[in-house]
């Protein structure tokens, strides 16, 4: 079973850790290069986001552009392109081909042909979510990049959420390849499932663990926290959304200027009101990490009893 | 005698209408059975049934032994090479007979070492019917064996086929659409029309069971008793009958034996009628 399982998916096999082997060499070949670059020219203490680095920043991203491209858009296009070539052909194709019928019919179960398929190819899509989560992880402290929680696209790559990602997008290719039982609309299913997983827990990570509440005042961006809501408190320590009406005139700003903004959010402040922030703290990296695996994966783990379930009821 | 398959009031139900209704059959061992019926007639999904591929709705069925099917259309993974699916076999089957699997792909000329999608059809057929071969079942289930095949090919196929049944005395079902398929390789015959089973039996005994009786119109109402019209048709003065049970008759009938298509013919015309063994221990 296991040589089966091997030898059907050879070709993604390969297709796989040959894309993983490309995204190595890149990052190593401008991790390497950036190094030596930032050794010759970068003032002491940079590359990071301090202000005296900024026109180091500049140069690194102008020379590793395409890089910084392909990063982009690897948070979304990698699970999408795991979940289509690896999980949706598993039993689409099967069904598709008539194989389903082949192999169903001889000696082995066919509770264990789909266990070892399916848990084989999991520990397979598992493991390279790791490797590329490990080879981010030492390629954007070379450009200074330590801040790993308040994008959401890098936050998707580092820790274990490539991992969780790839898995839960290889269950719904499977899910959506038994139940329709072909392997392209499946695919479709998977992109569309992996756009729509990504934005909506980027809304929902909001509420992984309660906001941390900021006086305007005293709080300083970092360049890694993820901002919710500003809010208001009048004198009393009532708290409101909107900006307070009706307390302070307010002028309307002309052209650049910010002149009447400023005096009328002065006038605020000396009326005793004031300006709060909420939001997320990167020392909540782990705690998110966990959860939005956590919620991953039990999706996937729920997709993939359907898609066990759909196997066993014997409808060829 | 052992049943090599038997099914008791199997019934198989898709969402809401059935593909079988109430099929029972009893088939020996040793034998080479012919399942046929129109298309739509619940052939495939009887077979699927035996193979465990469908779970009974009602009923039950059950094989003796280790069963081998070859589905329609003969399903092999294309891009492996024909060495690679015996590996499959091997690796699936504990009883898979490797020397002789390679021995019969030697004597019918192809490469093991070849792609299974750039082999003929008929190549195709021979891996597939190999794969199950070397299995060594005690039951082998064919869906449509000869479909989509020239009929060189449906002749090896046949020969190859018939060469595995004689080597090991295994039971065979195979299904068909055509008649003249079955009739030279055959000794049992089931007909399955509307998802019930309408004839199971000895073909030589339903053979000689059913007369064809040519004659005028008005003999037809003065068939001795027992006699059963299983088909009629007329034209002009003139009737042709199947009738079933009867071997002396009026002397103005022109009489001759029923081959095995007029038969199927005339129960797949009156689908009311059936041929059935009675069922153990029921009726007088």
């Amino acid at each position: 079973m296991i040589w089966l399982t091997f030898r059907q998916h050879r070709a993604q096999l390969v297709v796989t850790f040959g894309m993983l082997l490309v995204l190595g060499v890149m990052f190593l070949v401008s991790g390497l290069e950036a190094a030596g670059y930032i050794a010759e020219h970068a003032p002491a203490g940079c590359p990071s986001l301090a202000l005296v680095c900024g026109d180091l920043n500049a140069a690194l991203s102008d020379r590793y552009q395409m890089v910084y491209n392909v990063y982009g858009w690897l948070p979304i296009v990698a699970p999408a392109l795991v979940g289509a070539f690896w999980g949706a052909p598993l039993l689409g194709r099967e069904y598709e081909r008539g194989t389903n019928r082949l192999v169903w019919t001889q000696s082995v179960p066919v509770g264990r042909w789909l266990a070892v398929k399916l848990g084989l190819i999991a520990a397979v899509v598992a493991a390279a979510g790791l490797l590329m989560s490990a080879m981010v992880s030492l390629w954007r402290p070379v450009f200074g990049r330590h801040d790993v929680f308040g994008n959401v696209g890098t936050f998707n790559m580092v820790g274990v959420a490539p991992a969780a990602w790839w898995l839960f997008a290889f269950v719904v290719g499977a899910a959506a390849g038994a139940l329709l039982r072909r392997t392209l609309p499946a695919m479709a299913v998977v992109v569309a499932v992996v756009a729509i997983a990504t934005m909506g827990l980027f809304k929902l990570s909001a509420y992984y663990a309660e906001p941390t509440r900021v006086d305007a005042r005293e709080w300083r961006y970092t360049g890694d926290q993820r901002l919710l809501r500003n809010a208001w408190l009048d004198p009393a320590g009532n708290e409101t959304e909107e900006t307070p009406q009706g307390v302070c005139p307010r002028g309307t700003d002309v052209g650049r200027s910010s002149a009447e903004q400023d005096a009328f959010l002065r006038c605020l402040s000396g009326k005793g009101y004031r300006q709060i922030v909420y939001l997320h703290e990167p020392t909540q990296f782990w705690r998110f990490q966990l959860t939005e695996a956590a919620l991953l994966l039990t999706t996937a783990g729920a997709l993939g009893a359907v898609t066990v379930s759909r196997v066993l009821r014997r409808k060829a | 005698m052992n049943a090599a398959l038997e099914a008791m009031s199997l019934g198989i139900r898709y969402k809401r209408s059935w593909a079988l209704r109430d099929c029972s059959v009893s088939i020996p061992e040793g034998r080479v059975v012919g399942l046929v019926g129109p298309n739509g007639a619940g052939k495939t999904t009887f077979l699927h049934a035996v193979v465990g591929l469908l779970r009974p709705t009602t009923g039950s069925v059950r094989t003796a032994g280790e069963v081998a099917f070859m589905a329609q259309d003969k399903p092999l993974y294309d891009g492996f090479k024909v060495a690679e699916m015996l590996k499959l076999g091997a690796r699936l089957n504990p009883g898979w007979d490797q020397e002789s699997a390679l021995a019969r792909l030697a004597g019918l000329g192809i490469p093991t070492g070849r792609k299974v999608g750039k082999l003929s059809g008929g190549q195709q057929a021979q891996v597939a019917l190999t794969l199950a071969l070397a299995r060594r079942p005690r039951v082998l289930v064919l869906d449509e064996p000869l479909a989509n095949l020239d009929p060189l090919a449906r002749h090896d196929v046949m020969r190859s086929l018939m060469t595995g049944v004689a080597e090991t005395g295994m039971t065979v079902v195979l299904s068909s659409h055509v008649v003249s398929d079955l009739a030279e390789t055959c000794d049992w015959l089931v007909v399955l029309n509307g998802g019930r089973v309408q004839v199971s039996g000895d073909i030589e005994d339903l053979l000689a069971e059913h007369l064809i009786l040519s004659g005028p119109v008005e003999l037809a109402g003065s068939l001795p008793q027992g006699a059963r019209v299983v088909g009629a048709s007329r034209a002009e003065r003139q009737a042709t009958l199947l009738v079933k049970g009867v071997r002396v008759v009026d002397p103005r009938w022109v009489v001759r034996q029923a081959s095995l298509d007029d038969l199927v013919m005339a129960y797949l015309r009156s689908p009311d009628e059936a041929a059935l063994p009675r069922p153990a221990g029921v009726g007088a």
